[in-house]
C-alpha cells in the first residue's frame, strides 16, 4: 500500500510557480545524469554547474550574448508556434531562416551601398519576409494540392534551402576581396541594424514589435479566431466553414516570413555578411522552445532567453573545462528530454496511495 | 415519501439473495457540482436492475465509478460482502464486473475474435480454444456473432454482442450497459432483452442504464430512479407505477403536456434532390419547403450520415441534382462565406463538430456567426459577448458563464447553445441530426418547441434514429435504409406511419397499387 500513483489532472498545470518547479527539477535532474558524465572524464560537476551558469547569465557580457542569441530564437520560435497552433506541422524553420538571410542579402545586393538605412534596412527585412515565407508557401501549396504531408515537405525544404544558400555564397556571391573565403562582401553600415543599448541591436524591438502583433492578431482579428478555432477542433473548422485551405497557406507563409526575418538579423547583426555557417540550427531549437512554452507568445521569450543562455553557457563549458564539443551537445539534449519529460507533470500529478485511501473512506 | 419507504421495506423483505455487490455512501464531486451524492447500492445476482434517469443525473458517473473507471471522493465498494478499491477497469474487470459503454471500444480492423483476446492477460494464447468457448457462449445467451468477421464491418448490434461477449468471456458476474438500446432497431432490441434475460437466468448481475421508461418497465426486475445525484426512488418491478409516474419521479415534477403539432402554413421550395448519390448514398430524393419539417427516420449507418454530410458541404456529392435554396451545391458552398446564406446544421456530434470544447461560450457562441460580429478585419468581442449572454438567458444555458469552457457544459446545454448559435442567423433552411439524442425530457422538449417555431421562417430536415422523435414534429416521413428513402410519406397516411417500424428494417409493406416508390 504504499508508493505512488499517477493522477490525472482535471487541467493541465497553468503556468505559475509550480511548473516552475517542475522545471527547476527537470534541469536538476539533466545536470545530476551528465555530472556522472563529467565525473567519469575526472571533471569537477560543481565546477561545469558554475561554468555553465556563469557562461549563460553571469554578467553583463554572458546576458547579452545570451540576449543577441535569444532574437532569432524567438523569431523562428514565434514563427512556429502560429503554425503549430493550427497543428500544421513546420520543422522548416531552419530552411526558412537560410532563405530569410538570402532575401536580406539580395536587398543589399540590389540596392546601391550608399542607400540610407531607411531604405536598406525596410528592403532587406522585406526580401527576408517574403524569401522566408516562399518557403513557408510551397509546402502549403504541397499540402493543399497534392496532399503532401508538411512535416516531410518542410524538412526537405531545409536541406534545399540551406543548399542553395550556399551554393550562392560559394558562387556568385562571393566577394572578390574574400580571398576564396566563401562569403559576400561585408555588407555597407547602412545595411546593419543600429544598436540599442551595449551589444543589442535593433532586432529586439523587431521582437517586441512581432510579440504585440501577434498577440492582438490572435485575440483581435477575425483570422486569429478563425486560426485558433481551427487549431483546437480541425473537424469544427470545416463545420463553420473556416477556410482552411487559406489559413494553411496563411499561417505557413506567415510562420516562414518570421523565421526569414530571424535570418535577417543574422546576416545583417551577427555577421555583416551572409555565409555558409548561418544556420546553426536555431530553426530547430525553435520548435522545442514553442512545445515548451505551449504556443504562448510571452513564453516564448522567456524559453528563447533560456535556451540561448544554455546555449551559450555550454559554449563556455567546453572551452573552459576542456570537455569534447559532443558533451555540449549531450548536456543539451539531456536538458531538453528532461525539461520535457518533467512536462508529464503538468497533465498528471504523483499522489501517495495511503494518503488517497484514507481520502476515500473518510 | 412514505410509500418510498414503504417500498424499500417491501423490497428488504424480498431479497433473500446476497449481493454480489454492494455501493455504499458513493459520493463523486466534478468541481462544484455533486454527480453522485451518498449513493448505496445492492447488486444481486439473477437479477435485472434499471438505472433510471435523466441526463446528467449521475447514472454513467456511478456506473464508471463501479467499473473502476473512475475513483469515488468518498463511500465503499464491497464485493461478496469484502471491501473492494478499484484503482482501473482491469482491477473491476479481475472481480467479475465489465461494462458495455455507450460508445463502444471496440478495434475496427480487427476481427471479432481478436477484440475479445486484446487485453487478455495471460502470455500464451490459444486462439482455437478461444474460438469455441466464444461460440459457445454466444450460442448459450443468444449473441451469435461471426469470430472472423471484421469489427468494421459489423453493424451497431453485432459490436454490440461482441463487447459483451468481450465481458462474458472474461466470467463477468456483474454486466453494466450505459444505454444499450441508443443505437439498435427495433428486432436487435428485443434480441438483447432476451439475451439479458438468459444472462440472469444464468445467475449473473445486470445493470442497465436508461432513460427510456418503456425498456425499464419491459426489462428489469428492479428499478433506481436517479436524481441530480441521489437515488429518489427504487422499486420492484410488481412495484412500479404507471409509466407516467415513473416519468414524473425521474424529473421531478409532472409531465408537461406532449408537444403539440399545429401545422404551418407551407412556403416556397428550399431544398430540391433528384437522384442525389454520394458514397453511401445510393439515391435520395426529396423536397423540402418553408415551414414544413421533413424526418428522415432510419438506423444508423443507413447512410443518413453522409446524406447529412452532402447537405452541409461537407462531402461532394457523386451525381444528381441538389437545389440548395436555388443554387445548385457547387454554387452555394463554393460560393465565398457570407454573412447569412440561410443554411445551418445542427450535428448530432455536438462536442467533435458543432464546438470547439476548450474554447469558452463567447467563442463557440461566436464561432459561426463570426461575420456578424466584426469589424473590418477585426473582432467585435463587445457585442459578441452581449449576444452570448442573451443566447444563454433567453435558452437558460447552465451555468450562465459565458466564460466557461464549451466543454465543462452538459450535453444538453451545450446543444442548446448550439441550437441558439444557429438560430441567431435566422436560417431558412435547417439540417437537425439526431438534435435531441443524450438529452433528458425537459431539454429535448424544450429543443422540439425550438424546432417547431422554427418552422415561421424555415424549413427543417429533421434526420433522427429516433422513431418518437419523427413522429412528435414530423409532417413528412422519409425512411431510409441502404442509402435510399424507402418511402417517403405525409403524416396523415397513419397505415404507413405504422409500418415505419418494418420499413427501418428495409421491409416495404405489401401495397395494392403496386409501389413504385419501392426504393429499388
Amino acid at each position: 500500500m504504499t508508493g505512488f500513483r499517477v493522477v490525472g489532472r482535471d487541467a493541465p498545470l497553468p503556468l505559475g510557480w509550480k511548473s516552475f518547479a517542475i522545471l527547476l527539477t527537470a534541469l536538476a535532474f539533466a545536470f545530476f545524469v551528465c555530472s556522472m558524465l563529467l565525473l567519469v572524464q575526472g571533471k569537477s560537476p560543481w565546477t561545469a554547474l558554475v561554468l555553465l551558469l556563469q557562461g549563460g547569465f553571469g554578467g553583463r557580457y554572458p546576458l547579452e550574448d545570451t540576449l543577441l542569441k535569444a532574437i532569432p530564437l524567438f523569431l523562428c520560435s514565434a514563427g512556429v508556434s502560429i503554425a503549430f497552433r493550427m497543428k500544421v506541422w513546420n520543422i522548416g524553420a531552419e530552411g526558412q531562416f537560410a532563405l530569410g538571410g538570402v532575401g536580406a542579402t539580395a536587398a543589399v545586393l540590389l540596392l546601391p551601398p550608399d542607400a540610407p538605412a531607411w531604405i536598406m534596412l525596410p528592403s532587406m527585412m522585406l526580401g527576408a519576409a517574403l524569401s522566408g515565407g516562399l518557403w513557408g508557401f510551397l509546402p502549403g501549396l504541397l499540402k493543399l494540392r497534392f496532399g503532401l504531408n508538411e512535416i516531410i515537405s518542410t524538412l526537405m525544404l531545409n536541406y534545399i534551402g540551406i543548399e542553395l544558400m550556399r551554393y550562392l555564397v560559394y558562387g556568385p556571391w562571393k566577394a572578390p576581396s574574400s580571398m576564396g573565403f566563401p562569403m559576400t562582401a561585408m555588407f555597407p553600415a547602412s545595411a546593419i541594424f543600429p544598436s540599442l543599448f551595449g551589444r543589442t541591436h535593433a532586432g529586439l524591438l523587431l521582437c517586441v514589435v512581432t510579440a504585440l502583433a501577434l498577440a492582438a492578431f490572435l485575440s483581435r482579428t477575425r483570422l486569429g479566431f478563425e486560426l485558433r478555432a481551427a487549431g483546437e477542433n480541425p473537424r469544427n473548422a470545416r463545420y463553420a466553414r473556416i477556410p482552411y485551405g487559406f489559413l494553411l497557406l496563411f499561417v505557413l507563409t506567415l510562420s516562414g516570413a518570421l523565421a526569414g526575418l530571424a535570418g535577417c538579423v543574422e546576416v545583417s547583426s551577427t555577421f555583416n555578411r551572409l555565409q555558409p555557417n548561418l544556420c546553426t540550427g536555431y530553426g530547430y531549437t525553435a520548435i522545442v522552445v514553442a512545445w515548451l512554452s505551449r504556443l504562448r507568445i510571452s513564453s516564448i521569450a522567456f524559453f528563447s532567453f533560456f535556451l540561448a543562455g544554455l546555449k551559450v553557457g555550454v559554449e563556455n563549458l567546453q572551452i573552459e573545462l576542456q570537455v569534447p564539443a559532443a558533451f555540449g551537445g549531450i548536456l543539451e539534449g539531456f536538458i531538453l528530454l528532461c525539461v520535457l519529460a518533467g512536462q508529464f507533470f503538468h497533465h498528471y500529478r504523483l499522489v501517495r496511495a495511503g494518503a488517497q485511501q484514507e481520502g476515500e473512506t473518510a | 415519501m412514505e410509500q418510498n419507504r414503504a417500498a424499500c421495506a417491501g423490497k428488504e423483505r424480498m431479497e433473500g439473495i446476497r449481493p454480489v455487490v454492494r455501493l455504499e455512501g458513493i459520493c463523486k464531486s466534478f468541481g462544484k457540482v455533486r454527480a453522485n451524492s451518498n449513493i448505496t447500492l445492492d447488486i444481486r445476482p439473477t437479477r435485472i436492475k434499471a438505472l433510471l434517469g435523466e441526463n446528467g443525473a449521475g447514472k454513467s458517473t456511478l456506473m464508471s465509478i463501479l467499473a473502476g473507471k473512475s475513483r469515488p471522493d468518498s463511500g465503499r465498494i464491497y464485493v461478496d460482502g469484502l471491501p473492494a478499491r478499484f484503482r482501473s477497469p482491469k482491477d473491476a474487470l479481475e472481480a467479475g464486473i465489465g461494462m458495455v459503454y455507450q460508445h463502444f471500444m471496440l478495434v475496427e480492423a480487427m476481427t471479432v475474435a481478436q477484440n475479445i483476446l486484446l487485453g487478455q492477460e495471460s502470455g500464451i494464447i490459444n486462439p482455437r480454444g478461444m474460438g469455441l468457448r466464444v461460440r459457445e457462449l454466444a450460442g448459450r445467451y443468444g449473441l451469435e456473432t461471426d469470430p472472423d468477421a471484421l469489427v468494421a464491418d459489423l453493424s451497431m448490434g453485432e459490436r454490440q454482442r461482441v463487447e459483451i461477449l468481450k465481458l462474458l468471456y472474461r466470467d463477468c458476474r456483474v454486466l453494466i450497459l450505459d444505454e444499450p438500446t441508443a443505437v439498435l432497431t427495433p428486432p436487435e432490441i428485443s434480441r438483447l432483452f432476451d439475451a439479458l434475460r438468459r444472462m440472469a437466468e444464468d445467475g449473473k448481475a445486470v445493470v442497465f442504464i436508461s432513460h427510456k421508461m418503456k425498456e425499464v418497465l419491459e426489462l428489469a426486475d428492479e428499478v433506481e430512479i436517479l436524481r441530480r445525484g441521489e437515488i429518489v426512488d427504487s422499486f420492484l418491478r410488481e412495484e412500479v407505477p404507471s409509466e407516467r409516474e415513473l416519468a414524473a419521479r425521474m424529473i421531478g415534477r409532472n409531465l408537461e403536456p406532449r408537444i403539440e403539432l399545429v401545422p404551418v402554413k407551407k412556403g416556397e421550395e428550399l431544398l430540391r434532390l433528384e437522384d442525389a448519390r454520394c458514397e453511401k448514398v445510393e439515391s435520395v430524393s426529396l423536397s423540402l419547403r418553408r415551414g414544413e419539417i421533413l424526418a428522415v427516420a432510419g438506423v444508423a449507418g443507413n447512410g443518413q450520415k453522409e446524406l447529412v454530410e452532402m447537405l452541409t458541404g461537407l462531402r461532394e456529392p457523386a451525381g444528381g441534382v441538389l437545389s440548395i435554396l436555388g443554387r445548385d451545391w457547387k454554387g452555394f458552398f463554393h460560393a465565398p462565406v457570407r454573412r447569412k446564406d440561410g443554411l445551418v446544421y445542427i450535428p448530432e456530434d455536438r462536442k467533435g463538430l458543432a464546438t470547439c470544447p476548450a474554447l469558452n461560450l463567447i467563442d463557440n457562441f461566436v464561432l459561426t456567426n463570426r461575420r456578424s460580429f466584426t469589424n473590418g478585419p477585426f473582432m467585435d468581442w463587445k457585442r459578441g459577448e452581449a449576444a452570448t449572454r442573451d443566447a444563454i438567458r433567453e435558452y437558460s444555458v447552465q451555468p450562465p458563464d459565458p466564460s466557461a469552457p464549451a466543454g465543462s457544459l452538459s450535453g444538453g446545454n451545450l446543444q442548446k447553445l448550439v441550437i441558439a448559435r444557429e438560430f441567431y442567423r435566422r436560417p431558412r433552411l435547417i439540417v437537425a441530426e439526431n438534435p435531441t439524442q443524450g438529452l433528458d425530457i425537459s431539454a429535448m422538449e424544450e429543443v422540439w418547441r425550438r424546432i417547431l417555431a422554427a418552422r415561421e421562417h424555415a424549413g427543417i430536415l429533421l434526420v433522427t434514429s429516433d422513431l418518437s422523435e419523427a413522429v412528435t414534429l414530423a409532417d413528412t416521413f422519409a425512411v431510409m435504409y441502404g442509402g435510399r428513402f424507402i418511402d417517403v410519406f405525409p403524416r396523415d397516411d397513419a397505415a404507413k406511419v405504422n409500418a415505419i417500424g418494418l420499413m427501418l428494417a428495409g421491409i416495404k409493406p405489401e401495397e395494392h397499387d403496386g409501389g413504385e416508390a419501392a426504393g429499388t
